[in-house]
């Protein structure tokens, strides 16, 4: 039984480093810890007649995040006096959330990982939100349809959008020019090229990498690019196909002809040993969150983003995730949560001002036609990338398929241990299987 | 007779009071979760909404899922190869220290370092050490003219890896046990032995061996229910990867349990990794069977 505490505690260092790495950290002063961050945990909502209501929300972001979080509830307490929102750090959000939404004191507004949106829906503990919607009269075109999807179940809509990233091509301008690639890629073939130029090595000692190939993960963005999607409508594999077929034979062309990369490369390289940022990789698939990190090199690193290079065939695509804010079932004031909900991702100063103070993009469409968007050479790849990204299939069992039976056997394609057919074949049956026995239980 | 009968009630009472705390504790804390989990292992509990009677479904879905049985395999070879090691290198190094001389427990506090540091951290360290290009390992490889492998990304490698960064951080404490076990067998057994003219391999063959059964039977069941339990060493340095290799059944319980909400099939895992702990214990009572019982 002991053995749980240290479950407990590899699951919260691994949501803080989560939290860490899609935080970021703005360097920017404009975060206010007040003394509301010192004040205790949470007192639960009193209801007495002329005092405000107050509302807990609750989310897993620490340091940096915490203060960003912080900023926007002053901001909120501030621009009304009738509710007085209260954020409580949950290091092990999920976890605790789980037995508050049987056993009471569950919070007013949770900060929410979309993905868990087809996990935890049908389990009734999140309130839907269509009824609010329609009364405000807030548009769901105004939001990202993909992200707004990610938080749907049975048609009914459980969150709204706080952030949206996806993952595009970074390169160092540096080495691209030394290497004498003029442009950056725009389709597998580019890249390609670009990937074996770049590429240095010193014996059998990989000192440069062309492009990143450290994340099997990234498969299902592959995938799109060759024209191809993970499911079927009906919740089945779709990659033991001529598309899937079309990735594994790009990976192993990049790996073991090319050599570009080297299995491992970037294993346990924390942020002050990056190798994108030590100038050891030259190109490699990232999110905007990376985009602060870069940015604290300065000269030292003279880098650029693009939007993801189109497969063979021109198809594009990249992975669309990102947090939304979702109201518990188990919430005594959800109209009041609601109208905090709504003031901070359905409205565009404020949603312009989270993003400028967690350098996040927003869900909410309007914030982004602003100039701290459009204007910026870091940003404009993004929100090119965003408006192709699709987000990973919503099935329950999706991530434990990916992560179960995609990955292990692409990572034994990849060392050579066996040849695609069998890959894709295994990963099909192994996948189906785990998608089955983790489908939605009502 | 009465006054003494009335003695050792009013001792037993003294007694019960004293081991109520901790009994308590361990009831509330230890045996009612177990029985729960029992209970939730035929049903599809899932925390927040069911909680239905599923009779078998859970054993039986556990029967044919490959991937839960990989990771049995791979902690079961990961047990074959780490407890004899554990032991082998534990009680070397507990005999090299088991010396009254100057500057010998500043070897003894160096050896036990490694389990003082926290899992997770020590393996954050092992992850630079280990790294194929950068990493210390690699480095001083390379100086004797071998390219190291990627330790921790190559299947050949990556359980081998998880194997010696455990052990690292085992051993200490086992050696500590050990010492004090050495120090235990009664000098009088090796003077006799080197008066009758037994050599030191045989002294440790028939004294000092046979002296530390109840030593290494604690030692080999304690690392045989570590090892069963591997998670937090291999979390960190491979998350389950490459291929699966690494992957271990409290890596999956844990996943199902609190990733996928199907608490009532995790407790079903969870109980057969219990009874296979229960199984490898009893085997290793067997072999380490002593003349004088131990349990």
């Amino acid at each position: 039984m002991k053995k749980w505490i240290s479950l407990m505690a590899i699951a919260s260092i691994s949501t803080a480093a989560l939290a860490g790495c899609s935080g970021g950290s703005s360097g920017k002063g404009n975060a206010s810890p007040s003394s509301t961050a010192a004040s205790s945990a949470s007192e639960s909502s009193g209801k007495s007649s002329g005092k405000p209501v107050e509302l807990t929300f609750w989310g897993d972001w620490s340091g940096e995040g915490q203060k960003q979080f912080e900023t926007m509830v002053d901001a909120f307490n501030k621009s009304q006096d009738r509710i007085k929102v209260k954020y409580v750090l949950q290091q092990d959000m999920i976890t605790k959330f789980l037995t508050a939404a049987t056993s009471g004191g569950s919070p007013d507004i949770l900060f929410w990982d979309r993905w868990r949106t087809s996990l935890y829906a049908p389990k009734n503990v999140l309130h839907p939100l269509d009824d609010y919607l329609a009364k405000d009269g807030i548009s769901k075109d105004d939001f990202y349809g993909e992200a707004l999807k990610e938080l749907t179940y049975k048609d009914q809509l459980y969150g709204l959008p706080l952030t949206v990233d996806a993952r595009a091509l970074f390169y160092n301008k540096k080495l691209l020019a030394d290497a004498g690639v003029a442009n950056p890629p725009t389709n597998w073939q580019e890249l390609e090229d670009a990937a074996i130029k770049t590429t240095k090595w010193n014996g059998s000692k990989l000192q440069v990498a062309g492009f990143s190939l450290g994340d099997a993960g990234l498969f299902n963005m592959y995938l799109q690019q060759a024209g191809g999607t993970m499911l079927t409508d009906d919740g089945k594999t779709n990659f033991n196909n001529d598309k899937g077929k079309a990735v594994l034979d790009y990976w192993d062309r990049l790996l073991n002809q090319d050599k570009v990369y080297k299995i491992g490369f970037e294993q346990g390289l924390g942020e002050s040993t990056d190798a994108f940022a030590t100038g050891k990789l030259a190109m490699t698939y990232n999110g905007p969150w990376m985009l602060t990190t870069y940015k604290k090199y300065g000269k030292d690193l003279d880098f650029g983003v693009v939007p993801p290079p189109a497969g063979p065939n021109g198809d594009k695509g990249s992975v669309m995730g990102g947090f939304g804010l979702v109201i518990p079932e188990g919430s005594k004031h959800q109209q009041e949560a609601w109208e905090f909900v709504k003031w901070w991702t359905a409205n565009k100063d404020n949603a312009l001002l989270w993003a400028k103070t967690s350098l996040n993009i927003p869900g909410f469409k309007p914030a982004i036609e602003d100039p701290f968007f459009q204007d910026d050479p870091f940003w404009k790849p993004f929100l090119e990338t965003l408006e192709i990204a699709k987000i990973r299939p919503t099935h329950p069992g999706y991530s434990v398929m990916e992560g179960d039976a995609l990955v292990p056997n692409v990572q034994l394609f990849q060392q050579g241990k066996q040849s695609a057919e069998d890959t894709l074949k295994k990963a099909q049956q192994q996948g189906d299987k785990l998608l089955q026995d983790n489908a939605v239980v009502e | 007779m009465a006054s003494i009968s009335k003695l050792n009630r009013h001792q037993a009472r003294t007694a019960y009071m004293f081991i109520t705390p901790t009994i308590l504790l361990f009831v509330i804390f230890t045996v009612v979760p177990v029985v729960m989990a029992f209970y939730f292992s035929f049903t599809n509990y899932d925390v927040v909404k069911n909680r239905d009677w599923v009779n078998f479904d859970n054993y039986k879905r556990l029967l044919h899922d490959d991937l839960y049985w990989t990771t049995f395999k791979n902690v079961a070879y990961y047990t074959v190869i780490f407890v004899p090691l554990n032991i082998l290198i534990s009680l070397g190094i507990a005999m090299l220290l088991n010396f009254r001389r100057f500057g010998v427990r500043l070897f003894r506090t160096m050896n036990y370092m490694p389990t003082l540091t926290s899992a997770v951290a020590a393996a954050t360290v092992w992850v630079w050490l280990l790294h194929p290009e950068y990493g210390l390992v690699n480095t001083l490889l390379g100086y004797i003219g071998i390219t190291g492998p990627a330790w921790l990304a190559q299947t050949e490698t990556a359980m081998l890896s998880i194997i010696l960064v455990t052990l690292w951080q085992s051993i200490g404490s086992n050696m500590i046990i050990y010492i004090a076990g050495l120090q235990g067998v009664p000098d009088y057994l090796y003077e006799s032995a080197k008066l009758d003219g037994a050599n030191a391999l045989q002294r440790f063959r028939y004294i000092t061996w046979p002296q530390l059964r109840p030593t290494t039977f604690l030692v080999s069941t304690m690392s045989i229910i570590g090892a069963l339990q591997l998670f937090d060493q291999a979390f960190v340095l491979t998350q389950g990867g490459p291929g699966n290799v690494t992957k271990t059944p409290v890596y999956l319980i844990y996943q199902q349990g609190f990733n996928q909400l199907q608490m009532g099939y995790a407790s079903a895992q969870a109980f057969i990794l219990a009874l296979a702990i229960l199984i490898f214990s009893i085997v290793n009572m067997r072999v380490n069977k002593s003349e004088e019982s131990v349990v």
